[in-house]
This record gives structure tokens, sequence and C-alpha cells, in this order.
């Protein structure tokens, strides 16, 4: 009997006109990400490119390795293009220093402020809201519909019991409209290559799972449908109630639960924390100032003297740095708890909405969770030590900002020597994997798994309850 | 069909109902001790006004809902202790037959002659059953939503008939249709009967209940106030029979209600 009418249900959905408004909706939407974001990519990976060539271009125009200005970029990535998550609100460049504090700059908005305002049209959008609503729309009648319609008292004025029912209506829904969403993803995904995005076996993997994740949070709006159709008599109250579900899942929850956690959790303003380092900073270098004016050099050659206040300042400017260094680490620590503090509660508690779920679990995939700005300023900061020590083999001092005096002479006998780009350390980005991405977006995953299970569950037992007549 | 034959099938009744209470949430009775019994080969019509009980009568024993107090059976089986054995043994046609709007006539069909239990048919069957309740062969593979009334419960009639099950239940079928109409379908329902169905009918015509009927049941507020065989019925006028049981059983229920006011 399952079999019967699952079968029925698949039929009924591909025959109804609302499937195929469904499907040409969906294809043209997943199909455009796709190309949107392989577009978008290729143009970040150009931009790139430029970029880092142009890095190069300055380093082989220079003499001298102190008067580079050295600068890193957050290499493209494709899936970051598919699902961008954070990946266009943090800073892509950095002003690379031997020591000191580092600065993301220069985000995508930056550059195309109107995606600030609209927003990219990546797959995490047409999951998380359209194809959420369209499950809506197309499951809101599932039961009460056929009781209006009269085919449901036909339907069990026979020997049918109502568990087959309502299992093989929920399985051939969803079977029936993941049809509608897997066609147009494998288009999508075929699109990929053929458009010149070459994605690596683990970037397939990640990509298999964010899409599996899409039907499973698909799906469990599809249940949520069919439950409250279940529960309800007339299919005018079922969309009601589902609309406003999901505009609570979709849009009030993640909001909510970030003024929430504000709210219980405080943290400093960052403008506050800068304007400390600068008061601090400036404190320190008054307090260095007599000993600046007291510097006494020995003899009278002047490169010896410029020698010897180099060293006198470097001096001064490596202990001041110390100190600035344990206040911002100290202050930046202070900072980081409460931040993520209040970051973990946020989450936490909008965790409550499937669609914030999808977005976590889909971003952590994709690599553009809150954790990319971390992961990326992370990897600058391990290079910051590689390019410190480098810098410090080549100049002899390392650079840090603070006071500093070049004196460069040039013999005109001499060709000057142009630097080598190739000497210059690279900077590799790690991107996260696909291992560390499944663990790491195991709890949103399996939060998936339960939302799908609990809607599942519920549709199941309210239909059993449901008055038939 | 022998007397004999006759005599043994009426010992066991197909569609019964054991002093059916039906009280409802809001304590309105729908349904007080209501006894009936539909042998094979014969037709029972249910007679009543809005309200008298009919559809809850039909309701319990498509286990729809469940009875205050005794038992329904269709075949012997308890409606209630195995509601889907006792369904495998009747077929339904409501008063406004709603099929699958996107399904054709043959999809129709072939979908709930299957739920009904039925997999060996094949398209010809369904062919044959459609043509036998009057639907054009046009018909058979246009979508059900551009059927009107009338081709709806054929084809509702046609599943019944495929099914094959001996007992019958019609929620007032005939309503709604138009006199060709009602009469084929009066015809198709004599036919049924003539194969040895048991039939329940619910109906407000009173005077398709006395052309067909083996057996009227005059029902008021829950109660079978009168039951009359199609013998007792010739010559007599069934309307004014109709208009006597209601009135009486209204005034008797008035009068015991000012009398329970007095007190």
């Amino acid at each position: 009997m399952f079999k019967l009418i699952f079968i029925k249900e698949l039929k009924e959905i591909i025959q109804s006109s609302r499937f195929t408004i469904s499907f040409a909706v969906c294809s043209v939407l997943i199909i455009l990400s796709f190309f949107m974001g392989a577009q978008n990519y290729l143009a970040s990976q150009a931009q790139y490119e430029a970029a880092v060539q142009e890095n190069r271009k300055q380093i082989a125009a220079n003499t001298e390795w102190i008067m580079v200005n050295h600068s890193i970029m957050l290499p493209p990535q494709p899936l970051m293009a598919l699902v961008n998550g954070i990946s266009n609100d943090i800073g892509r460049n950095i002003e690379m220093s031997g020591r000191g504090e580092l600065r993301a700059d220069n985000t995508r908005f930056n550059d195309e402020p109107i995606f600030a305002v609209f927003r990219f049209m990546d797959l995490e959008f047409i999951f998380g809201i359209v194809l959420s609503l369209f499950a809506i729309i197309f499951a809101y009648d599932a039961i009460n519909g056929e009781k209006v319609g009269g085919t449901l008292k036909l339907c069990f004025a026979n020997s049918v019991s109502r568990a087959s029912f309502i299992g093989g209506k929920l399985a051939g829904s969803f079977v029936g409209l993941s049809i509608a969403l897997l066609i147009p993803m494998l288009i999508g995904c075929t699109l990929l290559p053929v458009l010149g995005v070459q994605l690596t076996s683990d970037e397939w993997i990640r990509l298999g799972i964010i899409l599996a994740s899409g039907l499973a949070y698909f799906g469990l709006f599809l249940a949520l449908a069919i439950g409250i159709s279940a529960m309800t008599n007339r299919p005018s109250n079922s969309f009601l109630i589902g609309l406003v579900f999901w505009i609570f899942a979709v849009l009030i929850v993640p909001r909510a639960s970030v003024l929430i956690s504000g709210r219980m959790i405080d943290v400093p303003n960052v403008d506050d924390i800068t304007s400390q380092k600068n008061r601090y900073r400036t404190q320190l270098f008054e307090e260095d100032r007599p000993k600046m004016s007291s510097f006494k050099p020995e003899g009278t050659d002047p490169q010896n003297v410029m020698q010897q206040f180099s060293s006198y300042m470097r001096e001064l400017s490596s202990k001041r740095q110390e100190k600035i260094d344990a206040f911002t680490e100290r202050i930046n620590e202070d900072y980081e708890n409460k931040r993520r503090e209040q970051e973990k509660l946020a989450l936490n508690l909008s965790r409550v909405s499937p669609a914030s779920v999808f977005t976590l679990a889909s971003t952590e995939l994709a690599g553009t969770s809150l954790k990319l700005q971390n992961r990326f300023m992370d990897s600058a900061t391990d290079y910051q030590n590689v390019y410190g020590n480098f810098m410090q083999e080549k100049t002899g001092e390392n650079q840090g900002g603070g006071f500093r005096m070049i004196m460069i002479t040039t013999d005109d006998q001499e060709e000057p020597e142009y630097l080598d780009p190739n000497e210059m350390p690279r900077f590799e980005y790690k991107p996260v994997s696909a291992s560390m991405a499944t663990a790491s977006s195991m709890t949103d995953l399996g939060l998936l798994i339960l939302f799908n299970l609990l809607f599942f569950g519920g549709a199941f037992a309210a239909f059993l309850k449901y008055d038939l007549r | 069909m022998d007397d004999q034959h006759n005599e043994t099938i009426k010992q066991a009744p197909l569609l019964e109902a054991r002093n059916l209470t039906k009280v409802y949430e809001d304590g309105v009775k729908a349904l007080d001790n209501l006894q009936l019994k539909v042998h094979p080969g014969e037709i029972f019509a249910m007679l009543g006004g809005n309200g008298a009980g009919k559809t809850t009568t039909i309701n319990i024993f498509l286990d729809f809902i469940q009875p205050t107090s005794g038992n329904a059976f269709i075949n012997g089986v308890d409606v209630n202790k195995d509601p889907l054995e006792a369904k495998k043994n009747v077929a339904f046609v409501s008063e406004n037959v709603q099929l699958y709007p996107n399904f054709t006539a043959i999809q129709n069909v072939d979908f709930f002659v299957r739920l009904g239990g039925k997999s060996n048919y094949k398209r010809n069957d369904y062919e044959a059953a459609l043509l036998r309740v009057g639907l054009q062969r046009e018909a058979f593979d246009k979508k059900l939503k551009d059927f009107s009334k009338g081709m709806r419960q054929k084809c509702g009639i046609a599943i019944a008939i495929l099914k094959d099950a001996p007992a019958i239940l019609l929620d007032e079928p005939t309503s709604g249709l138009d006199p060709k109409a009602g009469k084929e379908f009066t015809r198709l329902v004599g036919e049924l009967r003539d194969e040895g169905k048991a039939i329940l009918m619910s109906t407000h015509d009173i005077f398709r209940a006395k052309e067909i009927a083996d057996h009227v049941g005059i029902l008021n507020a829950g109660v079978l106030v009168a039951q009359k065989t199609y013998n007792e019925l010739k010559g007599v006028n069934l309307e004014n029979l109709y208009v006597e049981y209601m009135a009486g059983y209204m005034e008797e229920a008035t009068g015991s209600l000012i009398n329970s006011l007095a007190e």
C-alpha cells in the first residue's frame, strides 16, 4: 500500500502545474547560482593572479628589501563563490610587517558596494530562502487539501492504514520534489568544469555534502508543511501557519539570537579597544621621549652616528613594542574571549531555527563560516614569522612600524641590482579539508537530521490523529 | 437466485448496526441505539433530514468516527476491532465523488481500485466498467478537473463495481444529479443489488428510495423512527409517511422536552 501511495504521490506531483512552475523556477535559480558562482570565482581568480603579479613586479622594481611593501591576499576558492558565507565581508588583503598586529583590509564590498545592499545569489540563499519557501508552498495543503477535495475520504474507505498513507505521502512528496532540485543541481555541477572551474576531489566531496544538506533542509520544511497540513482543516490556515513559521525560522530567529546574545554578554567596542591601544602606545612613546633626547653619540663620523642612533632607537622601539605587544595581547585576549562567548551564545540560540543550522552547516563545509577570518589571520600570522625572519636576514632588522631611518648610498659606477621576487617566501593559505569541514559541521548536520526526524515524525503523528471526515 | 439460497444469505447480514450510539464531544447525540441489518441482494435506504444521523452511520461503518457505544459489522467483522479487515468488504460512493483532478479517469480508477486491493485488472477492465456506468469513451483519458459532477459520480460507481466488495455504502449518491443521471445511477444500483451486493444508502430522495429500496428506514435525531419493507410501502404515500413520522417524533420530542422543563 505504501508503494502504491508513494507512486501516486509522485505521479500527482509531477503532473501538477505547481510542480512545473517550481521545477522551472528552481532550475533557473540553481543553475544561475552555479553559473554566477563560477563567473565570480573566475573573476576573483583573475584579480588575485593580477594582484600577485603586481606584488612581484613591485619587488622586482626595488633594489633594497627594506623598501618593499609586501602584502598578502586571501586566495579565492571555488566553494567560496558557491556559498559566500562571510567571504565577501572580511578583508582580503593584509599589508605584511615582520611584527606587530596584522590587519585585513579591502573587502569584496569595497569594490562592489551594491552587493552589500542586495547580496549575491549563492546556493545558501537559494536553499535557505527560496527553496524552503517553495517547500511550504508545495506541501501546505498536502493533507487538508485532500480532505477538502474529498479524496482523503475515498482513500480511507479502503483498507488503508494511516501509517502507510502518510508514509507514502511524505516519501512521495520528498522524492518528487527532490527530482526538481537534483536535476538542476547536476546540471550546475556539470557547468563548473565546462566554465573552467576545476574542483579538487576534496571540494567535490564538500560540495556533495552541501547539496545533500540542502536537500535535507528542503525535506524538513516539506515535512513541516505536511505536518501543519495534518493539524489543520483548511489549506488557507495551514499556509498561514507555515508562512509564519518560515518568517520566524528564516528571518527572525537568526537576527534575534544575535541581538539577545549581545544583550546578555557585553563585549567592548572595537573602537574603544583601538583607542586604548593607541593611548597606551602614545603614553609609552611619551615616556621614551626624554630617553630619545638624551641620546649622545660617540664620535662624530656621520655614518657611525647614524648607525648608533638607529641602533639606539631600535632598542627603544623593541622594548616599547614588547610592552605594546603584551598589552595588546592581554586586551585582545579579553576582547576575543568575550566576543567568542557572545558569538557562541548567538550561534547556539540561532540553532533553534533550521535555517540557521543549514547556514552554519553549508558555510562550514564551504569554508566560509565565521572561522574563515580566523583561518586567514592564523595563516597570515604564521607567514608573518617566516616573513619577519626573511626580512631580518635580508635587511638586518625586523620591520614592525615605528621609527625607521634608512640611508641608501649609491655608487654611480655600479649598476643597481634588482631584487628577485622568487626569493620572497610564498604565502600559503590552507583551505579547510573535507574531513575537517565535515567534522566541524557535524553538530549542524546532526541537527538537520534531527529536525528532519522531528518534523517527519510530527507529520506522521499528527496524521494518525487526523479527522478524516 | 432460489428461495433457499436467499434464505441462507439472509441469515448473515453483510452490514449490521448493533445498538449504535454516537454522542459528539459537544454533547449532540447523533445516533441513539441504532439497529439495522442489510443482507446480500438488499438495498436499505436511510431517509432523514439534515443532522438525522445518516452520514454518522456511514462514517462509523467506514471507521472515520468511533461509536460511543454499540458495534458496526461488515461481513461479520467488527469495524471497531479490525477496521482494515472490515473495509476490505465494502465499497463507498459519496455524495460528491472527488478524485485526483490531475489524473485521467483511467488513472484515478486504477489508483482507487488498487487501493481497494484489486491489482489484477487491465485497462480493458477499467474501460468496460466505465462504459457500463455510462461514461463516454472520449472521457477516459481526460483529466478529472474537466469532469462534471455526474461524470465523477460515474467514475465513483465504476470504482465501487471494480472493487467488487460484497457491501456498498452510498452517501446521498444522487444528490445534485440531473434527473437523467439520477435515473441512470438508480439503474446501476439496482443492477448491483441484483448481483447480490448489500447496499446501505442514505438519501433525501423519498421517491428514489421507494423506487429501488428493499427496506426504508426513517431516521430522526439519531433514532430510527420507522422501518418499512418494499412490500409494506406498496400503495403507501411515502412522502406523507415521512412527514407524519417526522412530525410525530418532533411532537413527542418537544412534548418530553416541555415536560422535563416543567418538572
